[in-house]
């Protein structure tokens, strides 16, 4: 009970003392102007400290959610980050292209896959160009590291395509730079592998050498690297069957670059 | 008797702290105040309530009839009417405050009354000073005031004390 009486007594005489000094306070507001405009910034100040901290408060207890919204954002630009890589080394390796080898031959046109497969015997490849970016049928689909189709048949603004792994696709290819030119088909066993076909018997093809492709078709520039070279084997007792492990990565495809011949036309025409 | 004897003077002091701030101002750097020994000396018995009831009351009269702003000498006067028997814990010990006796430099000594004037006239200064100056006066002027009027007013203060409790 003594305590109780004393806490009573405390907060009593704490809050006879506020009463006193904001009476006193009002008092002086109503007698002097510079000190009314001196009490009103002041308090004005303490308004505004209080607030201030009051929004602090509520805004160190959203950091959780912000973190949140943060860690979301982060993630969205991350993955923007990543597409817009991969783009910059489409382009870059698009240049190197036209710049190097094919400036007078192929024209190139950067595009994104909208859908592939990769699953089946006769895989396709749909692609973000059509006839309005210039895209034309049988035009090569390729990427830094290899290639990847062929134009199959394009809309105004898709293109689909046949995949490397598709048994009708045939690329002609180049054992090393100066080697014996072979046709690269796939096989059927993996998506990271393809033989080389007809390869004569008497011909040993050292493990390890690369492949490219040969320039010699229409569709597909010259000297693009398609694999290394894994080992031989005898087919049918007559030609040697070469295992190519291919360089491109299908599963991790999402840029490519059409590679298209405007002279092809021209050149069909007088093979005729 | 002692206690109309000590009413009575105090009145007297009122009076003559309005006539001290309607006639005669020494200097504007210095404040003369007789108010803060009139609370220290309240008898004990007195409650902090009772104290800043009329510590305001009195601020208030000598505002009212001084050419003062009224307010002004209730907004620094109540603190020191709160904080009386904090000063009295700690300058005379509690055994003292404990024993609702009353206050006099005989009993005490001249150094603790002093000591104890010090602190009051200190804690109503400051807030006297700083409320006066509005944020328009710069910190050391301000300082120099408050420290001026300190020098002054304690000194006052015992004499105020001698003569409210002369036994």
């Amino acid at each position: 009970m003594a305590r109780g009486g004393k806490v009573f007594a405390f907060f009593s005489t704490v809050a006879v003392f506020i009463l006193l000094e904001i009476a006193a306070v009002s008092l002086l507001k109503r007698s002097s102007t510079l000190q009314d405009i001196w009490i009103n910034r002041f308090s004005h100040n303490v308004m505004a400290a209080t607030w201030g901290g009051i929004t602090r408060i509520g805004t160190y207890f959203s950091l959780r959610e912000q973190n949140d919204i943060l860690a979301g954002r982060n993630y969205e630009l991350y993955k923007e980050l990543q597409r817009y890589k991969e783009m910059e080394k489409a382009v870059q390796a698009m240049a190197k292209l036209d710049s190097v080898n094919f400036k007078s031959r192929f024209k190139f046109v950067p595009a994104e896959i909208t859908a592939m497969g990769t699953n089946s015997r006769h895989n396709y490849i749909i692609i973000d160009k059509g006839s309005e970016d210039g895209v034309i049928p049988q035009s090569a689909i390729i990427t830094p590291n290899g290639v990847v189709g062929m134009v199959y048949s394009v809309d105004r603004h898709y293109s689909y395509g046949l995949t490397l792994l598709n048994e009708r696709v045939s690329v002609s290819a180049r054992i090393g730079r100066n080697g014996m030119v072979a046709p690269l088909t796939w096989d059927g066993t993996g998506t990271d592998h393809a033989i080389l076909k007809d390869i004569p018997m008497h011909l040993e093809v050292p493990v390890g050498d690369t492949v490219l492709t040969s320039g010699i078709s229409n569709v597909y520039p010259a000297d693009i690297p398609l694999g290394v070279t894994q080992g031989s084997r005898l087919i049918d007792g007559s030609v040697n069957v070469v295992d190519v492990k291919l360089f491109v990565d299908f599963k991790a495809l999402r840029y490519v670059i059409v590679a298209e011949n405007p002279d092809r036309e021209f050149i069909r025409k007088m093979e005729e | 008797m002692k206690n109309y004897r000590f009413i009575l003077l105090c009145v007297v002091l009122i009076v003559a702290q309005v006539f001290l701030v309607n006639f005669f101002s020494l200097s504007r750097w210095v404040v003369i105040s007789l108010l803060p020994a009139i609370i220290l000396m309240l008898p004990l018995k007195m409650g902090h309530i009772s104290s800043m009831l009329l510590a305001f009351l009195i601020g208030f009269v000598v505002d009212f009839f001084g050419n003062g702003m009224l307010g002004l000498t209730s907004i620094a006067l109540v603190p020191v009417a709160l904080s009386r028997f904090f000063v009295y814990g700690m300058v005379f010990g509690d055994e003292m405050s404990s024993r609702a006796d009353v206050i006099s430099i005989s009993r005490l000594g001249v150094l603790r009354i002093t000591l104890a004037s010090l602190l009051m006239c200190g804690l109503y200064f400051l807030v006297y000073v700083w409320v006066d100056s509005a944020g328009t006066v710069p910190f050391w002027p301000a300082f120099l005031r408050f420290f001026l009027s300190v020098l002054v007013g304690t000194p006052v203060s015992v004499l105020v004390s001698k003569l409210l409790r002369p036994e």
